[in-house]
């Protein structure tokens, strides 16, 4: 065990937990963003609200037990779960025979419950890094 | 075992598993959003003291890293509580700072005793 590599390995590990949860507040910005498309570039149908999946970093040192050393995205998927919402619209230019519109399946209280989790996550990350420099500053005012 | 020394080298032991510890607890609040993540615990001190009491030695002993199988599990698998992290690093940083705060003011008495003799 290595005191240095355990203070900037927990600094990675903050850092990339940071970055993981930012990557989800991007991917809720875009979900809030296209809630009104009914038509995607390629001529398909409605925009699918996105989700990130999440998966833990295993360490790959050689001869050593592996050990989570962090977070990352693994993807973007679509939710194909939650029902696209359909509403009787027939003057939409993007409406069925029948008169029906289909819009993406986002729910604005889902996302924003997504996004004060992936805020609070942020911050609780940002307060883990900032103790490690505190308890390396602390280490080096043992030698003056 | 009363060489003077071997006090600094436990201070330094002990600031490394607590090290070992914050490093660990980070980990888990990274991993808070895991689905099946499970946390990570350190195990020393108890170690420690469970052999010093005991009269056995105790150089050989190191911080050890557990998966925590006890605390309550949410719907997605992942057992990381925020809070208990929080304060369980709280805690940890104050014990970090006792250690440093030991070991600081221990090698100023050997410094002490040492430019005394001149």
């Amino acid at each position: 065990m290595d005191v240095k590599s355990s203070l900037f390995q927990g600094l990675r590990a903050s850092a990339s937990g940071m970055s993981a949860e930012r990557q989800r507040i991007d991917v809720v910005a875009k979900n809030l963003s296209n809630a009104q498309v009914t038509r995607m570039p390629d001529g398909s149908g409605p925009y699918r609200r996105q989700l990130v999946r999440f998966s833990t970093v295993m360490s790959r040192a050689v001869g050593q037990r592996q050990e989570p050393i962090g977070v990352r995205v693994d993807g973007v998927v679509p939710d194909m779960v939650t029902p696209l919402v359909r509403v009787h619209e027939p003057g939409h230019p993007d409406a069925d025979p029948e008169g029906i519109v289909t819009y993406p399946n986002i729910q604005a209280t889902s996302e924003m419950t997504d996004l004060i989790t992936a805020v609070r996550a942020y911050e609780s990350n940002a307060n883990a890094a900032e103790s490690f420099v505190r308890m390396a500053e602390r280490a080096l005012r043992i030698a003056q | 075992m009363n060489d003077i020394t071997s006090g600094n080298r436990m201070l330094s032991r002990l600031m490394s598993a607590s090290t070992l510890r914050e490093r660990t607890l980070a980990e888990n609040i990274a991993n808070q959003n895991v689905p099946g993540y499970e946390r990570r615990v350190v195990t020393f001190e108890d170690a420690l003291r469970e052999r010093i009491v005991a009269g056995r030695s105790h150089t050989d002993l190191a911080p050890k890293i557990s998966i925590d199988k006890t605390s309550p599990v949410g719907p997605d698998g992942n057992n990381v509580s925020l809070e208990l992290e929080t304060s369980a690093m709280r805690e940890n940083r104050l014990a970090y700072e006792m250690y440093a705060t030991m070991l600081q003011s221990r090698l100023g008495l050997q410094q002490a005793a040492i430019t005394e003799s001149r």
